[in-house]
């Protein structure tokens, strides 16, 4: 996630102040990345070296600084906007290196390593879900988050579930071809 | 929600739900039977068939004779009276005296100058208690002054009488005032008069009502209705229910297919009902109260459509069997037992199935699938068991003087359900041949080893019906291959026997008579002369447009076998110069020393043949004017009826003999077959001259049996089959997506359908000949009195090519021409 | 009181070379309240152990406890009662008797137990309403949405006094919405007071339950611990 093109985005409406930044991010994801102040002030201060974003004065006080975006601001929100979220590369996930280094360590079951990993995930979601529980309170923006993160947790369940499967399939060895069916035989033969 | 909870109160309830139960189960099968109930068409249409089928039949039937008390009106008993007569006044007083009412009809002959038709003039009260049903007005009005007449419609046209008209009649002149007729006899053609109108009645007739009297007590003619129509127990009520009850069986067998299959269509509901809570016997009852549902739907249909079939056939079966009938004149009982039967039989089909269903794991019903077909029979024994103890039985039976009825019943019972039994073999025997089969034919009667729950009762139905159309043929060409006890129609019918003596014919006269023949022959009449008589005939033949006519002698000596079993029967005629001619024989035709002329095939061939001289005295071998081992020689050009001289005796051997012939009677070759109304007016003419006639009467032909019986067995078959396979391929729809996945097109379907068909067909007629044939051997073998085994040589071969080889070809190609597109059923199989 | 407890149940199918064990050894134990899920991929005994919790099939060992009544040795007709009165079920793509309505339905178990028909559609109709199906009582099953099929089956599986709630997938064919609506309605139920299980390999299905167990070729390999509030959970969160 990138707070950095959040912020813009958020300037591309409009000139703001870093403490309305801060508040306006907050709201639109939901309140689920909390965002500190210090941490809004370091990434615009960066925006500014860059030239994306200027200050309408150089007041001494942060927090007495408006901030409006440039014209190379937008055009680097634009090409965010256009550009696909990286995916392409596979991540270096902890838990697919741990699994996968797992497998080669004599005395550990890699089954129970998966079932940890798995609990803990599925411990996780519960605890996403419950948030979605009274419906009458949720609203969109945090419902699309935690949705967000229990889709997220799910595919690294079902990666494990997957895993799990696999190497049990594996372990048993090539699969025996399945026996012929009399019928097939007698045809064999008759041929 | 918590509300509710209180609400229910566990207070009327019971372990099994009580009635509230029952009715949301029978609600649900009956909002599906009305969802669904096209896939129970079959089955529907059946039990409506078999009904209508049985109410139609049963109303002919029991419509079809004239009624047991025809010319009595509501009387019990009739005297008839000769007049003048000095002492008619003094018993009729009598007659009074002892049991109160009597009623009168006095008659005189009418005589249509010109013409051998005679009709009645009547004196009768169309008011009177007992011979009111005699009598209905058809318009003007009764007469009601001496001076009036009513005429019926025959004699209205006749003597070409309009109401209004003035009529010279019985000595006076009478205006005709309505038209009238016989309910009970629409072939009595009178004119109606008020009682004591006729100045000379030749006859009268009483009746009256002696009850716990015995007619013969009172006079010597008088008869009572009692004695008309003697009980017995096979009349056509029984008949009937005898066909629908062997109807409903073979539907029972195909119900008990059809409702397996309805219950694995519904098996997710049932897996559903029984999570839900349901019990076994609410599980049973899902399927039984749909059997009954059938039934009751099949019931009432049938008795709507057998009402409306035989509200339009009444008027075409009043003209042919010439009496009135009633709308309501139906067999209440039939109508009342097949509809109960109709119920009996679909409720029983459902047991089974219902039984299999609660059998069946409730975990593999929920998923829906399929448990493995059932194996089932897999022992023969029960039906070898079976087979033995019909073949016991039937021989026992055969054996018997006189038939042993119930031995008979009981034999047939155990061979069809041997059938059953047994049926199931054949089919994982078929199984095992088409094992190389190309795979369609292969999958197809892999299908009916492996569903044999369905293909199974399916199989034995198209066994039974081919059963019997075999045991028919089989029966009836061993019967009319008897050329010593000579069966078939009496005469064709373009040909009419007039006898010299009203007694000549028995029973045929007697059955057919109208009131005033009954007093003609309650007088003891002189026989005029022979010269006049035969006059007289001539004047019938005439008027019927024919001068063909033959005189038949007969001779005083009879032909016998001098074996046990069946003997000779029939009239033995002279083969006179006049009858070899009528028939186109020529006297080179056979050789001179010939005895005995025959067309019976085979006649000829019989050993141990005596020309007996008949009358009184023991039949010890050939005496006096006998002769042993006579010629005989076969002369097909002969006619072929019962009653007509089918094999005579030649002058020859009447020499021989030292034989006078008498004159018996006379053969009328009409030009064109007799109408009813012919036959009645040659019928009325005959006796006012004590003569008799003889008509063809309704006995069919051998060959007409044979093909009948061979008909109604492949419909029955086809029937079956059309019913059956279809359940059958529904069943294996899932197979023929695969197949159709797999790239198999509509020769594939076409295939399987046909081979399902085909085989069945096969199987069922093969099955169905071999028991057939098997309780025939057992029954001829023991009965001598049929001639035995050997009576089995005459095969109907026809009939069992058709069978055998033409129906299975049928029914294969029937299966390939309807399986070519694909059915919706397969399309989108039903799953909710 | 626990609603549903199962001791050491065992099941076997086959027999032979060819026996298959379905479950083993399984412990559990829902009490009113408690929403439970069952998680573990196919072929991994799930819904054979719901079939057997819910005496719809006998295991070969162990002891099953429902409603305080142990089922060994209960004849067929005392367990179809026990479902009546207390077990519902809720499977996951075919619930409803076609050429029912919805309300008949739903009134279906009642009325099997001996309640007036009159009686047993008034329960129902109060049923449905609660589930906002109101609208869609007289409608028959193939009129019904997938989701609205779904939660007809669960206003039949609470009905009356009915209160262990069985359900297998069941939102196994539906979007993540319908999915969402009926895991809802069944975690409602089991607020109410109803004990459930639902057994799934979804594990968004699963989270909605208060414990998910762990089954692995019929056993019971783990459980979750009571997971924490989700304040909790929206505190330790900072930038991923």
């Amino acid at each position: 996630m990138s707070v950095r093109h959040a912020l813009l985005a958020l300037l591309s409406e409009g000139p703001k102040y870093g403490l309305q930044l801060r508040q306006e991010f907050e709201e639109r994801t939901g309140d689920v990345w909390p965002l500190n102040v210090g941490q809004v002030y370091t990434t615009l201060g960066r925006l500014e070296r860059d030239g994306l974003v200027e200050a309408d004065d150089a007041h001494e006080d942060e927090r007495q600084r408006g901030y409006r975006i440039t014209a190379e601001g937008e055009k680097e929100l634009a090409a965010w906007f256009g550009t696909p979220s990286e995916a392409g590369s596979p991540p270096r996930d902890e838990l697919v290196i741990k699994v996968l280094v797992a497998m080669g360590v004599p005395g550990v079951e890699v089954g129970d390593v998966i079932q940890i990993h798995r609990r803990h995930l599925v411990e996780l979601m519960q605890q996403w879900t419950r948030i979605k529980e009274d419906e009458g309170r949720l609203d969109l923006a945090l419902a699309l988050a935690v949705d967000a993160e229990l889709f997220r947790l799910e595919s690294v369940v079902r990666w494990l579930d997957a895993a799990e499967g696999r190497m049990k399939r594996s372990s048993l060895g090539p699969a025996p071809a399945a026996t012929p069916r009399p019928r097939l035989r007698l045809r064999a033969r008759s041929r | 929600m918590t509300l509710a909870l209180e609400r229910v109160a566990p207070v009327h309830r019971s372990d099994t739900g009580g009635a509230p139960a029952r009715r949301a189960i029978v609600r649900w099968t009956w909002r599906l039977f009305k969802r669904e109930w096209p896939q129970q068409l079959l089955v529907l249409c059946l039990v409506t068939v078999a009904v209508a089928a049985t109410i139609v039949g049963a109303a002919v039937a029991t419509n079809t004779p004239l009624p047991a008390n025809e010319g009595f009106g509501t009387a019990q008993d009739i005297a008839t009276f000769s007049l003048p007569s000095r002492s008619f006044p003094s018993e009729l007083a009598t007659l009074r005296h002892r049991f109160g009412r009597a009623e009168v009809i006095e008659q005189a002959p009418l005589v249509l100058p010109g013409s051998v038709q005679t009709f009645q003039l009547r004196a009768e009260s169309p008011h009177g208690t007992f011979s009111q049903p005699l009598l209905s007005l058809l318009s003007g009005a009764y007469p009601r002054r001496q001076d009036e007449v009513a005429v019926t419609a025959g004699v209205a046209s006749a003597f070409r009488l309009r109401i209004g008209d003035r009529w010279r009649v019985g000595g006076q002149t009478r205006r005709v005032v309505g038209t009238v007729a016989n309910p009970e006899n629409l072939l009595d053609e009178f004119a109606l008069v008020l009682p004591g109108a006729i100045a000379e009645p030749t006859h009268a007739t009483v009746l009256f009502d002696a009850p716990r009297v015995s007619a013969a007590s009172i006079g010597p003619t008088v008869r009572s209705v009692t004695h008309q129509a003697p009980p017995n127990v096979v009349n056509p009520e029984s008949i009937s229910l005898a066909g629908v009850t062997l109807g409903m069986l073979l539907i029972a067998l195909v119900a008990v297919g059809g409702f397996a299959v309805l219950a694995q269509r519904r098996l997710r509901s049932i897996g559903m009902l029984e999570s839900l809570g349901a019990t076994d016997r609410h599980l049973r009852l899902t399927l039984r109260a749909n059997g009954v549902i059938v039934g009751v739907a099949g019931a009432v249909l049938g008795v709507l459509s057998g009402f409306a079939a035989w509200s339009a056939y009444r008027p075409s079966l009043e003209q042919s069997s010439h009496h009135v009938i009633g709308e309501l004149q139906l067999p209440v009982a039939v109508v009342v037992v097949s509809m109960g039967l109709a119920v009996l039989t679909t409720f029983l089909a459902s047991g089974h199935p219902a039984r299999q269903m609660t059998r069946r794991s409730v975990v593999a019903a929920l998923s829906g699938r399929p448990a493995p077909p059932p194996r089932v029979h897999r022992t023969v024994v029960p039906g070898v068991v079976l087979l033995v103890g019909a073949f016991l039985l039937l021989t026992v039976s055969g054996g018997m003087i006189g038939g042993g009825m119930p031995e008979l019943v009981l034999g047939l019972a155990a061979l069809i359900a041997a059938m059953i039994l047994l049926g199931p073999f054949f089919l994982s025997g078929v199984a095992e041949l088409g094992r190389r089969a190309p795979v369609a034919v292969r999958l197809a009667l892999r299908d009916l080893d492996r569903y044999r729950a369905r293909s199974g009762p399916a199989l034995a139905a198209v066994a039974l019906g081919v059963l019997i159309a075999v045991v028919i043929c089989v029966a009836a060409s061993a019967r009319y291959g008897n050329v010593l006890d000579y069966t078939g129609p009496n005469l064709a019918s373009d040909q009419m026997i007039v006898y010299a003596s009203s007694h000549a014919s028995g029973a045929v006269m007697v059955k057919r008579g109208g009131p005033e023949q009954r007093g003609n022959s309650a007088k003891t009449a002189k026989a005029p002369p022979l010269a006049v008589v035969r006059k007289s005939v001539l004047g019938i033949a005439a008027a019927l447009g024919t001068r063909d006519v033959v005189e038949l002698l007969q001779v005083p000596v009879t032909l016998q076998r001098a074996a046990p079993g069946r003997n000779f029967t029939g009239p033995l005629y002279v083969a006179t110069p006049s009858l070899l001619r009528a028939f186109g024989i020529k006297a080179s035709q056979f050789s001179p020393s010939a005895d005995i002329l025959s067309m019976r095939p085979g006649l000829a061939g019989i050993s141990g043949m005596h020309l007996l001289p008949s009358g009184p005295g023991p039949l010890h071998g050939p005496g006096p004017g006998g002769l042993a081992h006579p010629v005989i020689e076969t002369v097909s050009a002969l006619p072929s009826g019962t009653s007509a001289p089918n094999t005579v005796i030649t002058e020859h051997a009447v020499h021989e003999l030292q034989l006078s012939p008498t004159v018996s009677g006379w053969l009328v070759q009409a030009p064109a077959t007799l109408s009813a109304s012919q036959v009645a007016s040659a019928r009325q003419a005959a006796a006012a001259l004590g003569l008799s006639i003889e008509t063809k009467d309704d006995a069919p032909s051998g060959g007409q049996v044979i093909s009948y019986a061979t008909l109604f067995g492949i419909a029955l078959a086809l029937a079956v089959l059309a019913m059956t396979v279809g359940l059958l391929r529904s069943e294996t729809a899932g197979d023929l997506r695969t197949l159709a996945a797999t790239g198999a097109g509509s020769r594939t379907r076409r295939a399987l359908t046909a081979t399902t068909a085909g085989a069945l067909a096969l199987l069922g007629a093969l099955l169905g000949t071999i028991g057939g044939y098997a309780g025939a051997v057992a029954w001829f073998s023991a009965s001598t009195l049929n001639g035995g085994v050997s009576a089995l040589a005459n095969v109907p071969l026809r009939s069992l090519l058709f069978i055998l080889v033409a129906m299975p070809l049928f029914a294969a190609a029937v299966g390939w021409l309807v399986a070519g597109r694909q059915p919706p059923v397969i399309a989108h199989q039903p799953m909710e | 009181m626990a609603l549903l407890e199962m001791h050491r149940v065992t099941k076997v199918y086959g027999e032979g070379a060819s026996q298959v064990l379905a479950v083993r050894d399984i412990d559990l134990s829902v009490a009113a309240g408690d929403l439970l899920a069952v998680m573990g991929p196919s072929g991994s005994g799930k819904s054979t152990l719901l079939t057997i919790a819910g005496s719809l099939e006998d295991p070969t060992s162990g002891e099953v406890v429902i409603d305080g009544q142990l089922l060994s040795g209960m004849s067929r007709n005392d367990k179809a009662r026990l479902r009546r009165r207390s077990v519902g079920y809720v499977f996951q793509d075919f619930n409803l008797l076609p050429g029912l309505t919805a309300l008949e339905n739903v009134s279906l178990p009642l009325e099997l137990d001996g309640v007036r028909a009159r009686r047993a559609r008034e329960l129902a109709a109060a049923a449905l309403e609660e589930l906002g199906l109101d609208e869609r009582v007289a409608h028959f099953p193939d009129e019904l949405s997938g989701g609205e099929r779904q939660r007809v089956a669960i206003a039949r599986a609470t009905v009356g006094e009915r209160h262990l709630l069985l359900a297998d997938e069941p939102s196994g064919a539906l979007d993540s919405a319908s999915g969402e609506a009926v895991m809802r309605m069944v975690l409602a139920a089991c607020r109410r007071g109803l004990g459930a299980v639902v057994v799934t390999h979804n594990a968004q299905l699963a989270s909605w339950a208060d414990r998910v167990v762990f089954i692995r070729d019929g056993r019971l390999v783990d459980q979750t611990a009571i997971p924490p509030s989700p304040e909790s959970l929206l505190q330790q969160g900072s930038e991923p």
